[in-house]
């Protein structure tokens, strides 16, 4: 036994001296190597935006049908949802302006615009936004809204910009000559259309847009937006609460009696009822003769400013200093997980 | 070693015995010198020390610290209980506060911010033009309606909302930066807490965060750490006395351990250096290594006594002849592991480093010198102190070492030991530099310090901060709409990740400024379109307030500004991740009239830290192991003796490495110093096992009984040392600091390893593959002892 031992021992021993003289060099050599030279690598996890991030800002939404949503924002920024705005993916806008209108025709074809004259076009579900050229310019051209009125595609900003297109999009020409004055807002009920902005700032058109005559108001506050529930009865609000109301076709103007000092931005006819938002979580009701308006928030609590609104089935998807989606009075804001 | 250096030793020692009276009063003299310098050093943390080096992301900060607020923020969160905080109660306390922290000791007075500061302001348009100004200073509101006033607005402001104030309304924050020159941190600490008490109560809850309030916690605890360091050392003397049962292997290691304190700490007082209470653990590690010296050395003396040495002053010659070399070889291998830290570039590692080194070589004098000099004093005849005998014990586990070691079961430890050294040496690969989890790791996670931070974070945006420094070309850089619109992309893209709790920066304010002019329509809430129109812009916002003011964000001619982000927590994942976040984003978006400067705040000299720690850390393992190669090598004259040792280094590091992953304590700042430490203190004690082996084998060439007859004697020394050090470091684990109680487990770990690798492991090595360099070969045979000396 002992001797087995000592032979297996006499064995080991020679793989020790065979071991001593190669492997402590080895080892010295790759201990300084190591000391010296190699450093650690720390491995960086990999961080993934969120469609909606907490800095976004948007500015306008449009929903073709009541499961497709679009919002267009700062940064150039364009989600699209499909689910009715349960969750969201982000499109590639190909712009880092902040895009400030929205318009879709159906599921596939819509618009956008704005800072610096952008106008981007989609075809294909947003899947690729191509740059529009619109008439050029030396002023900035900052575009505000874009609407559809039928196949006519219309767009308004800053020093009197006043655009169409009857291509989809494609190409735009200027109705209305440049002045130092920004148009907010352009609505059509038939050939009958209206153009609200700066300085109570309104005209309208009886010809779908060919010609246009301007109205008086009855103050000279910024109008921010305008919509009618027919040719006839019309609703106009704008800053530090002003709302205008007409039931002759814009012929002729009332202002309401403020009910709030906040700004409003953005009016909306709602099957049933005209539907206002502005700034800190206001919201206003009223029925169709628009002379009784109920203030109110969007939710309790709630006072993010709000510059659009747009309803697909029985939700409505509010476009401002976050996205939210309002159902049944439950407000949702998407994308913020936390605070 | 040559019977001749045995010889020299041997007299050397005869010598110091002889005149043992003048070595003692020597070693006494000095100790009282050193005793005095000692009892003069400072306890405390200073907060540069902590700062690596020359690491562009310090320089950073140091450069920009005082603009754009350091690394020593302190948050004070106050949050009502009922209702929100705009109420006079609630307001009136922030006021107060906002005050009273001028008077305190080293706050910046020019970063005290918080509602009731004149810094923060808002812009609002008026009849006459537009006029920014603070949102609630001098006066609080008045009547309800100026309170609900207060609200909107603060509800509008960004800069406030979020900020300052909690989504919730419930909570608002006061923010106060502190100067890291010479200040009294306890001062501030204590002037702090007591603010933070007179705010509390009244349906008000105050929270406080920050680094200088965490170092405060420390020094609160100072008292109570220095009490379970001397309850430690207690513990020690009763388990040597219950274990030995002899007065001199009571005392004597005792007298070793606070004879090298002394010397360290004097001589680190004489070097200028202060000590920090974190190291406390480290000190009690150093200590530890005193202490197993002189218990091998009395163990020694008492097996030469027990073998019939006449004389003690023999007996005492003989043991420090025999144990010379090992202890010897433990102390500079200690010593080259410990000096190895100070090449890692952060001031406080350095300065332990050099106290390390000095305290590890003090022990040549402490136990290698004193203990064989005291111990020739003592009788020669053994009379135990009390009846209680464990010594069977010992020897009953001493038998279970020598039984395996002799037996087939050799091959059962070693596989084993082979097993838990692969799977222990991947699992290590977990461990994490920086801190492992949120809050702080130096405190318990239920702590005060922690609880107060895990709400701030949850209420706030977080209370970690990294500024960025975006550094113009020219003055008027910042004024560039691309280099502040690419400040903007750049904050979006750093808040993708979760742990940024938000970022705030010029090119946050500027677009404010511009919805105002545009009558607060916030379709013009973006920067202006050209350099001149954000001058403007920068000028409304700044317009009647204090110059320095806009401080936080752009310095007076807009060359300089920062990015200030906020961090929910300072893992060292998430530091990691968003340094390297902002360098990916700098070289994919390069801007022409400014650059991105890496990093300040907390977080920015955290970042450095890691960086250094984690490139570092390879470092000083592979260079300590190395030191320890080379020290093996040239003692043993064999390279395989160098490779021989690093089997129990290796397997300790492995294991220690794993338990710290598994228990999440990631490498940082005060684990290094002990996890380099451990390096050294993993094979002392193989030293004297196989040094017993090879001494043994002088004697008889039968290798059995060299290991056998080596566990019997050495090996008790090693297992009354593990015994009664891991029983006493088991105390740290009361501590009120987590990081203390977790190192104190590290090194029951540690000593547990290495005493196992050592009378298990190793022994059976030597059995198995019969190293040259202990057994001898047929080349070159081991040296029969000269009889004489033998003794």
């Amino acid at each position: 036994m002992l001797r087995r031992l000592r032979k297996y021992g006499g064995g080991a021993r020679g793989v020790v001296t065979l071991m001593s003289s190669s492997a402590p060099v080895v080892i010295v050599g790759g201990l300084l190597y190591a000391g010296l030279f190699v450093k650690a690598e720390a491995v960086v996890q990999k961080v993934e935006p969120p469609p909606i991030e907490r800095r976004d800002t948007f500015y306008a939404v449009a929903a073709p049908d009541s499961r497709v949503v679009w919002a267009a924002g700062t940064g150039g920024k364009i989600v699209r949802s499909e689910d009715a705005g349960q969750s969201w993916v982000r499109q590639a806008s190909n712009t880092e302006a902040n895009l400030q209108g929205i318009a879709a025709w159906d599921s596939d074809n819509a618009m956008a615009v704005g800072n610096d004259g952008v106008v981007i076009v989609t075809a294909d579900a947003g899947h690729s936004w191509t740059r529009a050229e619109i008439p050029p310019s030396t002023n900035p051209n900052k575009l505000f809204r874009v609407r559809i009125a039928g196949e006519a595609a219309w767009a308004v900003g800053e020093f009197g910009a006043v655009l169409r297109s009857t291509d989809r999009g494609a190409n735009w020409s200027r109705v209305l000559p440049e002045e130092d004055r920004a148009w907010n807002d352009i609505t059509f009920v038939g050939d009958a259309g209206w153009l609200v902005g700066e300085f109570g700032a309104l005209m309208r058109t009886a010809d779908g847009g060919a010609t246009w005559e301007s109205v008086a108001t009855p103050n000279e506050v910024s109008l921010m937006s305008v919509a009618f529930r027919d040719a006839e009865h019309g609703v106009a609000v704008g800053l530090a609460g002003t709302l205008l109301v007409t039931e002759d076709g814009g012929a002729s103007w009332q202002q309401v009696p403020a009910f709030t000092r906040e700004h409003l931005y953005a009016v909306m006819w709602d099957e049933d009822h005209w539907l206002a938002v502005g700034d800190k979580g206001e919201m206003a009701t009223a029925q169709a003769d628009a002379q009784q308006w109920q203030l109110g928030r969007v939710a309790e609590g709630d006072v993010s400013w709000r510059t659009g609104v747009a309803r697909a089935g029985t939700r409505y998807f509010l476009a401002g200093s976050n996205l939210a989606v309002l159902d049944n009075g439950t407000l949702s804001v998407a994308g913020h997980k936390r605070m | 070693m040559k019977n001749t250096t045995f010889g020299k030793v041997d007299q050397a020692f005869a010598f110091l015995i002889r005149f043992r009276a003048l070595v003692v009063a020597a070693v006494a003299l000095v100790t009282l010198a050193m005793g005095y310098q000692a009892s003069q050093i400072e306890v405390k943390t200073i907060f540069s020390d902590l700062l690596p080096r020359d690491h562009p992301y310090v320089a950073v900060n140091q450069r920009f610290k005082q603009t754009f607020g350091g690394s020593n923020m302190v948050s004070i969160m106050i949050e009502a209980r009922d209702g929100d905080i705009f109420n006079p109660a609630v307001l009136g306390k922030v006021q107060k506060l906002t005050v009273d922290l001028q008077q305190v000791e080293g706050v910046d007075t020019y970063q005290i911010i918080s509602l009731a500061s004149k810094k923060i302001k808002e812009v609002r348009a008026s009849t006459e033009g537009v006029e920014s100004r603070p949102l609630m200073w001098p006066e609080l509101p008045r009547s309800a309606a100026e309170f609900a006033a207060l609200k909107a607005s603060v509800l509008n402001n960004p800069l406030v909302y979020g900020p300052y104030v909690s989504a919730d309304l419930k909570a608002t924050l006061v923010t106060v930066d502190f100067n890291d020159g010479n200040m009294d941190y306890t001062r501030a600490f204590n002037e702090l807490m007591a603010l933070v008490e007179e705010a509390s109560g009244d349906g008000v809850e105050v929270r406080i965060v920050g680094e200088p309030v965490l170092y405060g916690w420390v020094n609160h605890y100072l008292h109570e750490t220095l009490m379970i360091f001397f309850a430690a050392v207690a513990a020690l003397v009763v388990l040597l006395c219950l274990i030995t049962r002899t007065w001199h292997g009571t005392i004597l290691p005792l007298l070793a351990g606070m004879v090298s304190a002394i010397w360290a700490l004097g001589a680190a007082r004489l070097m200028g250096f202060h000590l920090d209470p974190l190291v406390v653990v480290v000190a009690f590690l150093i200590t530890a290594q005193a202490i197993s010296n002189s218990v091998q050395l009395i163990a020694r003396f008492d097996d030469e006594i027990g073998h019939g040495i006449a004389s003690a002053a023999a007996a005492a010659r003989a043991s420090a002849r025999n144990l010379f070399k090992p202890s010897m070889l433990a102390i500079v291998a200690d010593a080259g592991c410990v000096l190895v830290v100070a090449l890692t570039p952060i001031p406080l590692l350095q300065k332990i480093s050099f106290i390390g080194t000095v305290w590890v070589l003090t022990i040549l004098v402490s136990a290698l010198i004193l203990t064989p000099v005291m111990l020739s004093w003592f009788g020669a005849r053994q009379r135990f102190i009390h009846p209680i005998d464990i010594n069977p014990v010992l020897m009953r586990i001493l038998g279970l070492c020598s039984a395996i070691v002799t037996t087939r079961w050799r091959y059962a430890v070693l596989g084993a030991a082979g097993v838990a050294f692969v799977v222990s040496g991947l699992y290590a690969f977990n461990l994490k530099v920086g801190d492992a989890n949120p809050g702080s790791p130096i405190l318990w996670p239920d702590s005060r310090y922690n609880r107060d931070a895990a709400e701030i974070n949850r209420q706030f945006q977080g209370s970690d901060r990294m500024f960025v420094v975006v550094a113009g070309n020219q003055p008027g850089a910042l004024r560039e709409p691309e280099v502040l619109s690419s400040m903007t992309r750049f904050q979006k893209y750093m808040e993708a990740q979760p742990e940024v709790g938000g970022s705030i920066s010029l090119a946050d304010i500027l677009p404010q400024v511009k919805r105002v002019l545009r009558e607060g329509n916030p379709m013009y809430q973006e920067l202006g379109q050209t350099s001149d129109e954000n001058g403007e812009l920068m000028y409304m916002f700044v317009s009647g307030s204090d110059p320095g003011d806009m401080d936080r964000y752009a310095d007076a001619d807009a060359k300089n500004g920062a990015v200030t982000l906020f961090f929910r927590d300072h893992q060292g994942e998430t530091i990691r991740t968003a340094i390297a976040r902002v360098r990916d984003y700098v070289e994919q978006h390069p801007i022409k009239d400014a650059q991105y400067l890496l990093a300040g705040g907390l977080v920015g000299v955290l970042a450095a830290v890691n960086e250094v720690i984690l490139a570092g850390q390879i470092e000083a393992i592979a260079l300590a192991l190395l030191v320890l190669v080379v020290c093996c090598t040239v003692t043993y004259r064999s390279t395989v003796a160098g490779v021989f040792f690093m089997i129990p280094v290796l397997l300790s590091n492995t294991i220690t490495f794993s338990y710290m992953a598994w228990a999440g304590i990631g490498m940082n700042i005060n684990t290094l110093p002990v996890v380099a430490l451990g390096i050294g203190l993993g094979v002392d004690y193989t030293f004297y096992i196989v040094d017993g082996i090879r001494e043994n084998l002088h004697r008889s060439r039968n290798v059995e009984h060299a290991i056998v007859n080596a566990l019997m004697g050495p090996g008790k020394g090693v297992l009354i040392t593990a015994m009664t050090l891991i029983t006493s470091v088991v105390l740290w684990h009361f501590s009120s600091l987590r990081l203390q109680a977790d190192m104190g487990v590290l090194i029951a770990l540690w000593l547990f390893i290495s005493a196992f690798s050592a009378l298990f492991i190793m022994p059976a090595m030597v059995y198995v593959f019969r190293p040259e360099f202990i057994v001898g070969s047929k080349r070159r045979p081991i040296v029969q002892a000269d009889l004489t000396m033998a003794g």
